[in-house]
């Protein structure tokens, strides 16, 4: 329960409209998207201004309470959970474009701008954005720059923190901090902007976000590559690279995760297929035709059962609808979900694909795998049930070894996803000692009252609820979909 | 499933901003209720009443959860605990299942429109909403002067020497019954001229929308359902100009079977449901010169607001817009999102009328930004929305049933 006062306070700052107490709100606010973890707000805020969120943060550090700030709650690690109760700073009203400049390709908006609205208004001006998370229909600019947000085209056109030119902030003691600029190429001191891509809220409130754009390609085209086996399709994946083609995504999807996504799609996916390959190439249309001929010819030499090109338009988005179904089709099979996030260098997927159908063997746990094969970027889940304590710590310990497999193999523990609740326990084993000492320092500089997004990113044992049981104080894990 | 993808496709949080606006949020709230977390207060019922049933979360859910079904089901479990509130319990229980009396109740409303309100620009007035009282000084059109079923005959056959190709029933709905009774007429005429025999049950009544859709109360909305499934007996069409009326009746079993028969019944009755586009374009197979421009829309610029009720319920797009590409004298622009819930949705636009408007604020820039002269739509429910919304901005904009655009 929050004190009234600070209700009070609260309530004048960002006006009663703003202000949710009531229980039938706050629950809204206790989940992600992921169906592990579940935890109460005492009070969400939905500021419609930086000086609100500034007056916001100022109170809160004055009283020491914890500021969980969340866009659209799309996220997958567990890290827009106010896992320590507190106020959840919610973006979703600070929503304005404030500029698209078509002689510059650089536009400022506001941090609650929905991904995909922003692009459908670029789309008109022959723009795009390229981080394309597959939550785009409902996550915030501003949650994709705190969580270094990408997706499949993360292969030809990088990962969010690759398109940040400025950012305004709020830090934990209301101060408002204006970081990088509008200009392409800015070098004036440290590169304070990227160090709030993937902070994922435990170092300010990013309000405004400035980012550079690409034109729209002109042409399009999708194809499809069908393997019997996962592990080649894998190498697939590294010969193409490996011969210096680079098209713009390259998805990888299991027969698992193909038979599912067509349940609940029926979109007419290949579900006979072991392994599907999915790849689209950008570029003019002579170049994207060609370039889809060249993979065509190396995913049948390497022994793909079938390789074309998709019959037309309305066959591609399918495919791609079918693509973006790949979360639900996982997260609704199970009550309880173990989604990874594992990323390798590109050609050590093989490598990785087979450890895991391994680890999976050994522990008699099948391993579902999809993933941004073109990335090295695999995410491979298991199924679980967190209420049945033996299915699932052995679920856990397969997340472990196919986490150490990926470390061994020079990879890292999240591609994408984030560190939040659901990585936090692998960061020591993960990461440079000193590199944690530097990122732990600097998290004490801008935030020493520890109050923003508390209980993520680091383990902090004894202080720290984390998965499962530990967390039954105010309302206990999610009983899946 | 959390996965939040229905998060830009709902009308109502685009407006609100706020998690219990979007599906994801209430059916976390239902989850919540059903597991003993939550009670049902009255905060929680006007979250779950925040709703236009619009359906577009479920298009877009990769899954395809039914949240309007959940929140159809949710209002349900509301009334048996607590009951309907006042004078929306009198409205749904005793007047709208009982078709005279509900006529004689809109007839003194209508007296009352002329006796207490201004009258406004057009035909649209001020006066508080027929069917509660609360209209917030909505503009909306008068009650009729003759209702429909007043004007027209139980059987009406194809004029002497035009062979009877079909025999179909239709469905006036309320508001084409008390508001708007010249689509009534003209939809008969069209239908008959073409060789259809058109029968007008007389023991119809209301299609129970606002009763168990809007209200969940479905020991009510049964009663209805058995009404209109005897009154239309053995006839194979039941022709809708009323998107609303049309999928509230083809999901009388989806919500309201109680038992294998209704089930059986319920669903055949629902098989029949036909809105009038659907019926002209795949069932009489009209040529394209069977559709003429009446005289008041020649040269005028159509666009066409796909009302959610018969685009994602009953599944019809391309029909209305076949026949107003067909139809010769008027040129048919499509807007952006045309799609888009207009945010009447019966009750919800009563009970949320500042959030309503929003909404439908969206559509109006839609429709202006086409350039066109006239929206036509399959729906009088949106029908009257947009004519508030127009008349509020002062706008040069007709609005139209598809129907009426015909000769």
């Amino acid at each position: 329960m929050l004190d009234q006062a600070i209700a009070r306070k609260l309530k004048s700052i960002v006006g009663e409209e703003n202000l949710l107490l009531e229980k039938e709100d706050l629950l809204t606010y206790s989940y992600d998207a992921t169906n592990i973890w579940i935890h109460m707000p005492d009070a969400v805020v939905l500021p419609r201004t930086t000086s609100q969120v500034s007056s916001v943060m100022k109170l809160a550090n004055e009283y020491k309470i914890p500021v969980t700030p969340r866009g659209g709650g799309t996220n997958v690690s567990g890290g827009s959970i106010p896992i320590k109760g507190g106020i959840v700073l919610c973006t979703t009203r600070m929503n304005r474009i404030l500029s698209i400049n078509k002689a510059t390709l650089v536009a400022e908006v506001e941090t609650g701008v929905v991904m995909q609205e922003f692009n459908q208004i670029l789309a008109q001006e022959g723009l795009f954005y390229p981080p394309d998370p597959q939550s785009a229909a409902g996550c915030t600019v501003g949650g994709t720059v705190a969580e270094n947000a990408s997706g499949p085209y993360g292969l030809k056109y990088g990962v969010t923190k690759q398109y940040l030119l400025g950012l305004e902030v709020v830090l934990a003691n209301g101060d408002v901090a204006r970081l990088g600029g509008i200009t392409i190429k800015n070098r004036m001191g440290y590169e304070l902007t990227t160090l709030f891509a993937g902070s994922e809220g435990t170092l300010g409130i990013i309000t405004r976000i400035t980012v550079k754009l690409l034109p729209l390609p002109r042409a399009q085209r999708t194809m499809l590559a069908v393997f019997d086996s996962t592990e080649t399709a894998g190498e697939a994946v590294s010969r193409i690279i490996g011969r210096g083609i680079l098209p713009a995504k390259i998805e990888f999807v299991d027969n698992w995760f193909l038979r599912r996504m067509e349940e609940i799609t029926h979109l007419g996916l290949p579900v006979e297929a072991e392994a599907l390959l999915l790849i689209q190439s950008d570029g003019d249309i002579e170049s994207a035709d060609r370039e889809i001929q060249q993979i065509i010819t190396i995913c049948r030499d390497i022994g793909a059962r079938e390789a074309r090109a998709a019959a037309d338009e309305i066959e591609a988005n399918k495919l791609w609808q079918g693509r973006r179904s790949a979360f639900s089709a996982v997260y609704s099979s199970a009550p309880s979900v173990l989604s990874e996030d594992i990323t390798v260098p590109r050609d050590k997927l093989p490598d990785l694909i087979k450890r895991c159908n391994e680890i999976g063997k050994k522990h008699g746990f099948p391993i579902h795998m999809v993933g941004h094969a073109g990335d090295g970027n695999l995410h491979p889940a298991v199924l679980t049930d967190i209420r049945d304590k033996e299915n699932f710590s052995r679920a856990s310990r397969v997340i472990e070894e196919m986490i150490e497999a990926a470390l061994e193999l020079g990879g890292v523990l999240s591609g994408e996803h984030g560190i939040g609740l659901e990585k936090q326990r692998f960061m020591a084993r993960a990461m440079d000692p000193v590199a944690l000492r530097i990122m732990k320092e600097i998290k004490h500089l801008l935030d020493p009252n520890g109050i923003l997004n508390p209980g993520k990113y680091w383990e902090d044992r004894g202080v720290d609820h984390h998965r499962g049981e530990e967390i039954q104080g105010n309302r206990t894990f999610s009983q899946g979909s | 499933m959390k996965c939040g993808f229905c998060i830009s496709a709902c009308p109502v949080y685009r407006e609100e901003l706020v998690e219990s606006a979007v599906a994801r949020g209430k059916n976390q709230l239902v989850r919540g209720l059903l597991s003993g977390e939550l009670d049902l207060t009255r905060e929680l019922e006007e979250r779950l009443d925040k709703c236009t049933l619009c359906k577009t979360c479920t298009q877009n859910c990769p899954a395809g959860v039914q949240i309007p079904s959940v929140i159809i089901a949710a209002r349900a479990d509301k009334v048996r605990h607590r009951g309907i509130r006042f004078p929306y319990n009198v409205v749904y229980r005793s007047i709208l299942p009982r078709r005279i009396l509900f006529g004689r109740v809109v007839r003194a409303a209508g007296l009352a429109q002329k006796l207490f309100f201004p009258k406004g620009e057009g035909t649209l007035r001020h006066l508080p909403l027929i069917l509660s009282g609360l209209g917030k000084g909505r503009r909306i059109p008068e009650v009729a002067s003759h209702f429909l079923r007043e004007s027209v005959k139980e059987v009406n056959s194809p004029p002497a020497g035009t062979p009877v190709k079909l025999r179909a029933g239709y469905m006036t709905g309320c508001m084409t019954d008390y508001v708007f009774p010249d689509l009534g007429i003209k939809l008969i005429q069209f239908l008959t001229r073409n060789g259809v025999e058109v029968v007008v049950p007389r023991k119809q009544g209301c299609c129970g929308a606002p009763v168990y859709m809007g209200a969940g109360d479905f020991e009510t909305g049964r009663k209805m359902a058995d009404a209109n499934v005897a009154a239309f007996g053995d006839l194979d069409f039941v022709i809708v100009d009323c998107a609303t009326c049309g999928s509230a009746m083809q999901d009388y079993a989806r919500y309201l079977a109680d038992n294998e028969q209704r089930e059986k019944l319920y669903s055949e009755f629902g098989k029949k449901v036909i809105h009038i586009t659907a019926f002209l374009v795949d069932i009489l197979h009209l040529p394209s010169e069977a559709y003429q421009a009446a005289p008041d829309v020649r040269g005028k610029r159509v666009t066409w607001h796909d009302p959610c009720h018969l685009n994602r319920h009953m599944g019809v797009q391309e029909q209305p817009r076949q026949i107003l590409k067909s139809i010769s004298g008027i040129k048919f622009v499509e807007m952006s999102e045309p799609d888009r819930c207009c945010g009447m949705a019966g009750a919800f636009s009563l009970h949320f009328y500042e959030l309503s408007r929003k909404i439908v604020d969206r559509k109006i820039a839609s429709i202006v930004a086409s350039g066109a002269d006239i929206v036509a739509s399959g729906c009088p429910g949106c029908e009257i929305q947009l004519m508030d919304a127009i008349s509020r901005h002062k706008l040069p904009v007709k609005v139209m049933h598809i129907m009426e655009l015909l000769q």
